[in-house]
């Protein structure tokens, strides 16, 4: 028997073309490549060949065989690859992802935080006190006299409670944190560095900048030689982190019966000279609030300083209506 | 208060820009809060803080005007005046209330126009003009702070003063026309019959100076400056008098307000002096009146290089006097209108907001290590709130006043707030006993505007007896996570919210919380308890329907719950250890139960860990099935328990000896039946 490989090779190359699916590639490969297939055929033959004609057959029988395997790699890819085409869904990369719904922090909390935080990073710590508090911390301590007006129930909500440290008196709401540094020193000896936020309370009506209820931050360093120009750095130092190192800053002086020499601090990010914001209030605490703290005279300076959280983060993220902070609106919480 | 700059030129010369004028006054601690222009004039309006009366006048101004500028201040002239040795008849009743008055009658004044001088200077004040007497009345205390007040002499009953508190039922028609009932609080200026002005107030309309008044009486007095406040607060009724005695007036002002005052009268309006009286009732308590500083004190707390010529300078021009002792110290004494300066720190304020704080040096202070940390409460609270943050619960803050109508709706009425003694309005009469009423009003306003699905939070406080407390409130209503490829939207319902808690339980390292059947007026059946080691510590379930009603809120299902972080963060180890990681194999068994519905899950789960030792390491629930395939009144549950050791890899014989020894033990002691 002859073979004419030439031949046998086109037909090969040609039947592969209509080749589509797996199971014409598989009728394909037994044909040729079988048990019984061609190639096999070929090869079984060889034994009657001659010494002559043996050489040129068994080359040819391989080159087919090469042929063969080679047109079948190539098809299983080809098949591979349209049938995984097929199988592919169309995906519209557009349409929304879907996420747990994340929840918000209240808008004050992350400003409360945002300013604990600074003050910790220069090593403050944060300290906590109670919302109903006597009159001797909110105000006597802090050389408020017995007749200042901020006592009156016209300014601090008095309660129904009994003031346990002094049964002749009632227990009010705190009308600041001030009270705070109160405890603090009570308690504790110099030095100290501490942070108080938290509630405070005033019978304000309530409209766009007045709140009954309202958050604010109070601050206190003392030790043996604190000075007026160490309040004036750590708040700038402050400033400038919280607002942006751009902004322009003024102490101005101011009275507080807890503090002196006593200011507010104005900040300002035009470049125009009536656009001062106050921001915080601030002084070297007084000696009368040490002594009343129990500390020996003359032994200590300190600084403190008090912000209203709603007014600062009305400023930086231009809120203009306090309400929006208790209303609680969906739509508001989940801007922050 | 405001002030003129063409008047305060009368007292001071320069030539400042405005602005600058502005900046410098502003910078020394009297606000400018605006600028008016008025006829060629620029009227200034000033904020003075309250321990400065001594600055509500133009002097006073010009004399803070005089320090942060270095320029000389000239007081108005006046001439010397010999008062006549009659006096008029004045009685003080309430010594303590008003130390001091002075009464001049000055008789055959014409009453008429005001000269164009005076009517300027009280005009560019915003002050509208009567007649020369009263015009110059109000402008001195303008000038120079002393309130004064003239009467028709004419017209005072047996020509007397009297300063007495008001008698029940009295009655005075002031100058403004109305007629105000007075009562034993009041004190006022009579008489011989009658209140003829509320002292320090106002004057009344019977007496006051018209044109055809002849003869005057003029009033320098000073009164007690809180029974001020509380009379013109009660009578909701100020004046320029009044502004000035509430913050408080020199003694020794009383006689300078009432010689310029008649000085000018008596050169404008005419007349003679007939008769006086000067009444020291009570004289002021000795204050301190000399400090005692060295520049060396001054400069350290200031953290300042300043010179003792600088200081003195400007105490001088603030009208303090200053003999320098021996050792560089200061010997300071201040002027009587400065009732404010009594130690040391006082001085070191006047010195420095004179130079200005902004022209101060500024350093960096030393913090160091302190005995106190961060308090644990503030890092547990933050805890609790990142926790229930990441779960997808947003967090609120809402006003802890509530009113007992609240409490009401709520069916929580028998909880007992803190009363508020003088409450703002009736909607905030006390702190809240409860977090309910104030997270369901979030709800109802947030449902309002069609945010049907929401998940909050608060950490608040509540308040009961005489003590707050920390307490977590959690509130969920609609539907979970919106999906689009999920065609049906999940409900959120009582696991929800417990899981949620339970997180915040595994973050604050609190393994001994348990949730125990419990009902509540304001819950539907099927409400629990929390325990934290057979204590109380807060409560959860759906909102009961009633509830919701009163509330306003419709069809839809509400879930709270309340939890005191006091007593979860005693029950708490902050401080977690590590727990070794088993690197050998765990088999899972999985057990299916048809139980009693009085049997509990916790039961079963307290079985299972009673016996399952150390090889148990988890049991978890797959499912719960109610349905045809139970009899009525019972449920499946399916669970999966999880056996591994840190030890070895276990083999099939131990898992079974123990699960064997469970699941039998389930069946006989609940009375389950495996399915």
């Amino acid at each position: 028997m002859s073979w004419n490989f030439e031949e046998l090779q086109q037909q090969a190359e040609q039947e592969s073309t209509s080749i589509s699916d797996a199971r014409a590639l598989e009728e394909f490969r037994i044909k040729y490549l079988g048990k019984k297939g061609l190639v096999a055929e070929i090869y079984a033959s060889l034994p009657q060949l001659s010494k002559e004609e043996k050489p040129a057959v068994g080359k040819g029988a391989n080159d087919l065989r090469n042929t063969v395997s080679r047109i079948i790699e190539e098809k299983k890819t080809a098949i591979k690859q349209k049938e995984k085409q097929s199988s592919k869904r169309f995906l519209d990369v557009t349409m929304p992802g879907v996420a747990l719904e994340a929840g918000h922090q209240h808008l004050i909390t992350q400003t409360i935080e945002e300013i604990c935080g600074l003050f910790e990073r220069l090593g403050f710590v944060i300290q906590d006190g109670p919302e109903m508090e006597t009159e001797f911390n909110n105000f006597s301590a802090l050389n408020i006299p017995e007749d200042h007006p901020s006592r009156d129930g016209f300014d601090t909500f008095y309660l129904d409670a009994q003031d346990p440290t002094d049964k002749t008196k009632k227990l009010l709401l705190r009308s600041h944190t001030s009270p705070g540094q109160i405890r603090i020193m009570k308690n504790n000896k110099p030095p100290l560095a501490v942070i108080i936020p938290g509630r405070v309370y005033r019978p304000d009506a309530v409209d766009a900048s007045h709140s009954f209820m309202f958050h604010q931050i109070e601050g206190l360093l003392v030790d043996k030689d604190v000075k007026f120009s160490d309040l004036k750095g750590l708040l700038t130092a402050f400033c400038q982190r919280f607002f942006g190192r751009d902004i322009k800053m003024r102490f101005r002086p101011h009275f507080f019966p807890f503090t002196e020499p006593s200011a507010e601090v104005d900040i300002s990010w035009a470049k125009g000279k009536k656009d001062w914001l106050e921001i915080m209030g601030c002084g070297m605490v007084h000696p009368k609030v040490f002594e009343a703290a129990g500390y020996p005279k003359g032994k200590y300076t300190g600084l403190a300083f008090g912000l209203g959280v709603e007014r600062i983060a009305m400023l930086k993220h231009g809120i203009t209506d306090i309400r929006n902070f208790y209303e609680n609106d969906k739509r508001f919480l989940e801007q922050f | 208060m405001k002030i003129s700059l063409n008047w305060l030129k009368d007292y001071i010369t320069f030539n400042t820009s405005l602005d600058d004028f502005v900046h410098k006054l502003t910078m020394a601690g009297i606000e400018v809060e605006a600028v008016h222009d008025c006829h060629g004039d620029k009227v200034v309006e000033v904020e003075v803080t309250p321990n400065r009366a001594d600055c509500l006048n133009m002097i006073g101004i010009a004399r803070e005007v005089s320090a942060v500028l270095n320029k000389v201040k000239k007081m108005p002239s006046i001439k010397k005046l010999s008062f006549p040795k009659t006096k008029c008849d004045v009685q003080i009743v309430e010594n303590d209330k008003c130390p001091r008055y002075i009464g001049i009658v000055i008789e055959g004044v014409s009453v008429k126009k005001t000269p164009d001088t005076i009517l300027k200077r009280i005009e560019s004040l915003g002050l509208r003009s009567i007649n020369n007497v009263v015009d110059i009345t109000n402008f001195s205390l303008l000038e120079n702070g002393q309130p004064l007040h003239a009467f028709d002499y004419d017209k005072l009953i047996g020509g007397k003063i009297v300063v007495r508190f008001a008698k029940k039922g009295e009655k005075i028609v002031t100058i403004d026309g109305v007629e105000r009932e007075l009562d034993p609080s009041i004190l006022v200026i009579a008489d011989e019959k009658r209140p003829v002005a509320i002292a320090g107030i106002m004057g009344g309309q019977d007496t006051e100076v018209t044109s055809a008044t002849k003869n005057i009486l003029l009033e320098s007095a000073c009164f007690d400056q809180v029974l001020i406040r509380r009379t013109s607060r009660k009578l909701a009724l100020s004046s320029d008098s009044s502004y000035r005695f509430e913050r408080g007036v020199d003694f020794d002002g009383v006689e300078y307000g009432s010689r310029r005052a008649t000085d000018l009268i008596l050169q404008t309006a005419g007349g003679k002096m007939t008769s006086y009286n000067n009444l020291v009732a009570k004289k002021p308590r000795k204050i301190q009146t000399t400090v005692n500083i060295s520049l060396d004190e001054i400069n350290s707390s200031l953290g300042a290089k300043l010179t003792t010529a600088k200081c003195k300078t400007i105490l001088n021009k603030l009208d303090f006097k200053v003999s320098s002792t021996k050792g560089g110290m200061f010997k300071i004494t201040p002027p009587s209108f400065r009732t404010d300066i009594k130690a040391s720190v006082d001085i070191i304020e006047e010195v420095s907001r004179i130079i200005g704080y902004d022209n101060l040096p500024m350093t960096m202070p030393e913090i160091k290590a302190t005995d106190i940390t961060t308090d644990n409460r503030q890092v547990c609270r933050k805890r609790v709130a990142q926790t229930m943050v990441m779960q997808g619960v947003s967090e609120i803050i809402t006003y802890s006043m509530i009113n007992q109508v609240a409490l009401e709706k709520s069916h929580q009425g028998n909880l007992k707030g803190i009363k508020i003694s003088n409450p703002l309005t009736l909607d905030q009469e006390m702190m809240r006993p409860t977090m309910l009423p104030s997270l369901l009003s979030v709800v109802q306003f947030n449902l309002n505007k069609g945010q049907k699905n929401l998940r909050l939070f608060e950490i608040g406080k509540v308040y009961t007896g005489n003590k707050e407390k920390d307490v977590l409130a959690v509130v969920m209503t609609g539907d979970r996570d919106k999906d689009w490829r999920e065609t049906m939207l999940k409900p959120l319902d009582f696991f929800d919210l417990k899981g949620c808690l339970e997180q915040v339980f595994l973050k604050l390292g609190n393994d001994s919380v348990l949730f125990e059947q419990d009902a509540q007026e304001y819950f539907e059946d099927g409400a629990a308890v929390i325990k934290v080691k057979s204590q109380s510590i807060g409560s959860i379930g759906e909102v009961h329907e009633d509830v919701l009603d009163n509330w306003g809120i419709k069809q839809q299902k509400v879930w709270f719950a309340q939890i005191d972080l006091d007593a979860l963060y005693s029950g708490s180890a902050f401080e977690k250890r590590f727990q070794p990681i088993s690197g050998y194999p765990a088999v899972v068994r999985d057990i299916s139960l048809a139980v009693k519905n009085s049997v509990s899950f916790q039961q079963i789960k307290d079985i299972v860990y009673e016996l399952g030792g150390k090889l148990l390491t988890n049991i978890s629930l797959t499912e719960e099935y109610i349905g045809e395939k139970i009899p009525e009144g019972q449920r499946g549950l399916v669970f999966s328990l999880q056996y591994q050791s840190v030890e070895r890899t276990l083999t099939e014989n131990e898992v079974n000896v123990v699960h064997d020894r469970i699941s039998q033990a389930l069946t006989d002691r609940l009375d389950a039946v495996k399915r």
